[in-house]
């Protein structure tokens, strides 16, 4: 275990030097990100300066939503940005040389690669949840059982991340698997009750982005039952099981594309 | 001109030989629309109007305004920048068509593609959802304003700058609502700026037909940005190529 962080670190280390090169690049990055989280938050204002109530939420409750979207989201691009890079180690051969390395090959292609632009978004995304969520009225339970729900939010980010490494061997088409797994999650920019049947009960049971987007909150604000939070759990684990085997199989199918 | 057609027609080629990378792309953008169709319709829930714009005002301006983006932003000179950094961009300077010729051939096969696909997504969207449109209006200025568009768009860049650039058109040039719902001068101040000649007036004067006491101002602004940008797109293409050195792998 402490090897397994160490080299972690060595990792993220190494990725930070890398990403620091390009200054300019980060700073129109950084602020490109920035940019779109004021102009989203803008629209939500916009909206709730001619209307009370979004689907039964006030703007507070709808900012809430935007807010742990926003730190869900950028704490898995934190953690996995190196996924979004390995579609060029399979299409080269350069897997074969981590799958050679006497270490688990997630500690590379995986978390091999944090994110220094997001790093540095996080820290006001939380400052802002945390002054959004005290203007809500709440309980310690209900704060500890959304505490749990966003642990199980990045429970299954890694697990979409791993299904899309599976994928990137199966087929090389990383690039845009990420990409759409990006598009979906950002559905859960908004309180997901906006969306009608089937495709709200598609992205909560088939592809949880609800779970994962709405439900802490939902259960912050009170409005998430007992059993729908048992359900949270069940699908984490399903969707962990799942891609866990789907990794497996790719890595018996996988026969070094490079040259 | 045989160049050219022959450059359309291998990419259109392209698409179908890389079908699986069209289909999801494609799946992408019908996913972006939707979010801003359903949290139009919730905002509408329960409520007649907003601003100026009823239910099928605003839903129609949400999908006209996809299909425009559709069209004015798919382009392939994106890729531009990567050939600069790698180097490969020799290969297309020795060629015997212009640059700027040789991109405008793709952005058109580019943009038929895409807009084949939006329009069978449009009408999927609103065949599925029971999406109430308005008629569309004004057809032949909604043209002009488009053709504007098509050019102020067309710039080479690269990644960083791209996605700022990107960032800030999508909000400012009205994709997620229309622009003259902001209040007064702000709407005016940003008829002086090139964005909303992209998405918003098109997609605007389908909804509502043209606004005629601005109707003159905005046409002479569109001019003004498509041939300036246009114009600014040459001269900075111009200035790089004059310093171009080849360091690339």
């Amino acid at each position: 275990m402490k090897r397994n962080f160490t080299l972690f670190f060595l990792f993220a280390k190494n990725a930070l030097a890398t990403t620091s090169q390009g200054r300019t690049g980060i700073v129109l990055l950084l602020l490109g990100k920035i940019i779109r989280f004021i102009f989203l938050f803008f629209l939500l204002f916009f909206i709730f300066q001619r209307t009370q109530f979004l689907k039964g939420y006030s703007f507070s409750q709808a900012a809430l939503f935007y807010l742990v979207f926003n730190l869900i989201d950028t704490l898995s691009q934190v953690l996995f940005r190196e996924v979004y890079r390995f579609r060029y180690l399979v299409t080269t051969g350069g897997l074969d040389m981590v799958l050679l390395k006497p270490y688990h090959p997630f500690l590379r292609i995986l978390l091999g690669g944090v994110d220094l632009l997001d790093l540095i978004l996080i820290v006001p995304y939380l400052i802002l949840t945390v002054i959004a969520a005290h203007s809500i009225a709440t309980t310690p339970v209900q704060i500890f059982i959304f505490i749990l729900l966003f642990l199980n939010a990045i429970w299954i980010a890694t697990s979409f991340h791993i299904i899309v490494l599976a994928l990137g061997i199966l087929t090389t088409e990383v690039d845009h698997t990420i990409l759409i797994y990006r598009d979906m999650t950002s559905l859960g920019r908004f309180p997901m009750d906006i969306y009608k049947e089937p495709i709200k009960s598609f992205f909560t049971f088939i592809i949880p982005v609800a779970v994962m987007m709405s439900y802490p909150v939902q259960a912050l604000v009170g409005k998430l039952s007992l059993p729908f939070t048992g359900l949270a759990f069940v699908l984490s684990s399903s969707i962990c099981f799942g891609a866990l085997k789907l990794w497996s199989v790719a890595l018996e199918k996988y026969q070094s594309w490079g040259g | 001109m045989q160049s050219s057609i022959q450059l359309f027609s291998i990419t259109i080629k392209e698409f179908f030989s890389y079908r699986l990378n069209f289909v999801l792309w494609r799946l992408r953008m019908v996913l972006g629309t939707l979010v801003t169709v359903f949290l139009w319709m919730a905002v509408f829930d329960g409520k007649s109007r907003f601003g100026y714009y009823s239910r099928e005002q605003m839903l129609s301006y949400i999908l006209f305004s996809s299909l425009i983006t559709t069209l004015v932003s798919s382009t392939r000179t994106s890729e531009l920048a990567a050939q600069i950094q790698d180097g490969s961009i020799m290969n297309l300077l020795l060629k015997p068509i212009s640059v700027f010729s040789y991109y405008a051939a793709l952005d058109v096969g580019d943009k038929c593609m895409n807009i084949f696909f939006g329009i069978i997504e449009f009408v999927g969207i609103v065949l599925l959802f029971h999406v109430p449109l308005v008629a569309p209006q004004a057809i032949l200025l909604c043209l002009f304003f488009l053709a504007c568009g098509f050019i102020g768009f067309w710039t080479p860049d690269v990644w960083a700058p791209r996605f700022l650039f990107t960032m800030i058109v999508f909000f400012v040039s009205g994709t997620y609502f229309p622009l003259d719902l902001l209040p007064e001068p702000i709407y005016r101040v940003l008829l002086l700026t090139p964005f909303p000649y992209l998405f918003f007036l098109p997609a605007r004067i389908l909804v509502g037909g043209a606004q005629a006491p601005y109707l003159i101002q905005q046409m002479i602004c569109a001019l003004f940005w498509t041939g300036g940008t246009y114009f600014a797109a040459r001269l900075i293409w111009k200035k790089g190529i004059t310093e171009f050195s080849f360091w690339g792998k």
